[in-house]
């Protein structure tokens, strides 16, 4: 369990994470999704002890982070978004000093360490060293050396960044492997389709502020049950917003290249969407209609495309 | 505590499967040594200083011929080896810079001494040595002392020798009276000049430099220069964990922070050691050093490790990243290299920069290792230099862990 709330964290007057709270439960994937510089990597360096909070309590399974440091570290695992691996020791090496550094020894570490190798698939390649692994397969080590000790809350900051697909799937079993173990999962990205995918609940973050949280159905229940549609090609935005007005429909983002709308009943009345625009002498040369997921709905919230 | 020792494991394993750096700290100084000492003509165990004087006696009488078998006395010949040599031999050889110094006896030398007469011998020494021709002149000096002593008091006699030469032969009668006269003179002198029957027997135990050569006292600066190279390595490691990302990882992990610097200073220990043990080995069997001194010597080596990577630490936790701290950390390291005693020893040194040694961390852990090899110390003489050291060591050390906690979080 992790309970974090009124955090903040300034660097003299840049407030990098502004008054943040929300608790994550065990059995279950939370997420934090939001944009590169948002404040995500800094709630979790806080939360992991390498950040020391301006403000705000953090407690991590029943323990105060600042008042019981050691047991509520203890309880933690952690997938840092750069890779913290030891590139000049094996990875049966790197796993065993992980688990050592969390108390384990002897049959016990060992057995830990050949579980965790099956399980990131690197059992075959136990005995070499990093620097001659994949990017993939390092991945896979700097995960397994978080959980090495099967932390009670796992801490994981963009850990698919720079993976390929493979090693992607293999990471998201690995998460819903640990859920379903019980522990508490914190994930940080800013790819919605892996929010989509794994979290549970959610908070979305901008500019070190949650702008938004719950369930991914309590978050697209924001649009009212409406549809987006996206059309690109080329607009006039004095010509086409009125026209919009008049179609009830609201704008999300309007470019000379694109334009994204939500509307209700998107499929019956996407022919009369598409006339009306292209009577404003508009040019469209692709359309997309669905429903509303966490890309819109980031977009709907701060105006911006969360991929920029 | 486990944990300390786990780390300590680990980062051994670390320099062992990435050896660059271990080879690096042996060889360099290895070689540096080999090179100054085959420079420098030290050998091992062989006198470091010995004056070659070449002799040419044109003069080929008694006298030259004593002032020769004087200077092939036993005692002089530690010092002095004495080759005859033609005259025009010995100039060639010494405009050559092949030997110390050339020692020319004149014809009629040996007359004209008995005679009281002015006459100089000619010397030319080496002028690329310095030492050996100090000691060549000093010997002729005290040699010609000799020679207006034996004036003074054989003065007669000694005339009376001189016209002998010319073919004025001594009578009988004459020859009786000269040896008693020589007898009395003796007998006169004997209370001033033999010494009385009572004899000092020096019981003190000698020291070992008296065969002291360049290379041994090269020998523990080398082994020094290599326990710096292996401390440098291992202080850089608190910019390599950070930059890896591992340094995190402990931040994060239940362990105390100055546990992660308590695992490192043992691990410049055993570093330390690991590197000193082929240097050591290669030294010993070179300089013929009795083995027994072998274990002592790489324990106090392994000490010396914890002592400088102390020094380094602080460097590189005060410099403002990795490539800050690697410079400033050379720019230190070498002229303490140079100054301390690693490059040249102490004893060749002007004298202000070998005072100036005394101060610097090296140049105190090399001093007494020097003192322990040359018989100086004994093990518990060497041990007690570094006890102070230490404690002063393990305080940087603790004091480069508290500022690098606040880098780590930054």
């Amino acid at each position: 369990m992790i309970e974090v709330r009124d955090l903040q964290k300034s660097y003299g007057d840049l407030i990098a994470v502004n008054r943040v709270s929300f608790s994550a439960r065990p059995g279950t994937v939370f997420g934090l999704l939001g944009p590169n510089g948002a404040g995500k990597s800094t709630t979790i360096s806080c939360i992991s002890g390498l950040l020391k909070p301006t403000a705000g309590t953090i407690r991590v399974g029943g323990f105060d982070l600042a008042g019981d440091a050691v047991k509520a570290k203890s309880s933690l695992g952690i997938v840092p978004q750069e890779l913290a691996i030891y590139e000049d020791l094996s990875a049966r090496d790197n796993l065993a000093y992980w688990g050592a550094a969390y108390g384990l020894k002897g049959d016990g570490l060992k057995q830990r360490v050949d579980h965790v190798l099956n399980r990131i698939g690197l059992m075959d390649r136990a005995g070499d060293l990093p620097k001659q692994y994949s990017g993939g397969m390092k991945r896979r080590l700097n995960f397994g050396c978080g959980l090495v000790h099967e932390p009670a809350i796992l801490l994981l900051d963009e850990p698919t960044v720079g993976v390929d697909p493979q090693s992607r799937e293999r990471l998201f079993d690995l998460v819903r492997e640990e859920k379903t173990k019980g522990t508490c999962v914190l994930y940080t990205t800013h790819y919605m389709e892996e929010a989509e995918k794994l979290c549970d609940e959610l908070a979305i973050i901008d500019h070190g502020k949650i702008i938004a949280g719950g369930t991914l159905d309590e978050l697209r229940a924001e649009f009212g049950g409406n549809d987006i549609i996206r059309l690109t090609g080329s607009f006039e935005a004095s010509r086409v917003e009125p026209v919009i007005a008049g179609l009830n429909a609201g704008v999300l983002s309007l470019t000379p290249e694109s334009l994204m709308i939500t509307i209700s009943e998107g499929a019956r009345v996407l022919p009369a969407v598409l006339q009306a625009i292209s009577a404003t002498g508009a040019d469209i040369r692709d359309t997309r209609l669905s429903e509303p997921n966490l890309e819109s709905l980031f977009l709907k919230l701060t105006g911006k495309d969360l991929r920029a | 505590m486990r944990f300390i020792f786990v780390t300590v494991i680990k980062e051994m394993k670390r320099r062992f499967n990435d050896p660059g750096g271990l080879i690096s700290a042996i060889m360099i100084p290895l070689a540096v040594g080999f090179l100054m000492a085959t420079v420098m003509g030290g050998g091992g165990g062989q006198p470091s200083i010995k004056a070659q004087l070449l002799v040419t006696d044109l003069d080929d009488s008694f006298v030259s011929q004593g002032i020769i078998s004087a200077l092939g006395q036993d005692r002089i010949t530690d010092m002095i080896m004495l080759q005859k040599v033609d005259h025009e031999a010995g100039q060639q050889r010494i405009n050559e810079g092949d030997g110390s110094g050339h020692l020319i006896i004149p014809k009629g030398f040996g007359k004209a001494w008995l005679e009281r007469e002015e006459v100089a011998l000619q010397l030319t020494v080496n002028p690329s040595q310095s030492i050996s021709p100090r000691l060549i002149r000093e010997m002729l000096e005290s040699l010609l002392d000799l020679g207006d002593y034996l004036h003074k008091v054989f003065g007669e006699e000694l005339k009376i020798i001189a016209r002998s030469l010319d073919g004025n032969e001594l009578t009988g009668i004459s020859t009786s009276v000269f040896s008693a006269n020589i007898a009395d003179k003796i007998s006169g002198i004997a209370d001033l000049v033999f010494p009385p029957a009572m004899t000092v027997e020096d019981i003190t135990p000698q020291p070992e430099t008296a065969s002291v050569s360049f290379a041994l006292l090269m020998f523990p600066g080398i082994l020094v220069m290599a326990a710096f190279f292996a401390a440098n390595g291992q202080s850089t490691n608190f910019w390599t964990e950070k930059e890896k990302g591992t340094l995190g990882r402990w931040v994060a992990s239940p362990n105390a922070f100055f546990s992660f610097w308590i695992a490192q200073w043992f691990t410049a220990m055993l570093l330390t050691a690991v590197v000193a043990f082929p240097i050591l080995l290669a030294g010993f069997l070179y300089l013929d050093i009795r083995f027994e001194k072998f274990f002592t010597a790489l324990a106090w080596l392994a000490l010396t490790g914890p002592i400088l990577f102390s020094v380094l630490s602080l460097i590189q936790v005060l410099a403002p990243s990795k490539k800050a701290g690697g410079m400033i950390s050379t720019l230190i390291m070498f002229p303490l290299l140079m100054v301390g005693g690693s490059f040249f020893p102490t004893e060749t040194m002007p004298k202000f920069i070998a005072t100036i040694a005394q101060y610097t961390p090296n140049g105190r852990l090399v001093e007494p290792m020097k003192g322990y090899f040359t018989g100086e110390y004994g093990a518990s003489g060497m041990f007690i230099h570094v006890w102070g050291i230490m404690a002063v060591a393990l305080v940087l050390v603790l004091l480069a862990g508290w500022i690098s906690t606040r880098k780590a979080l930054a």
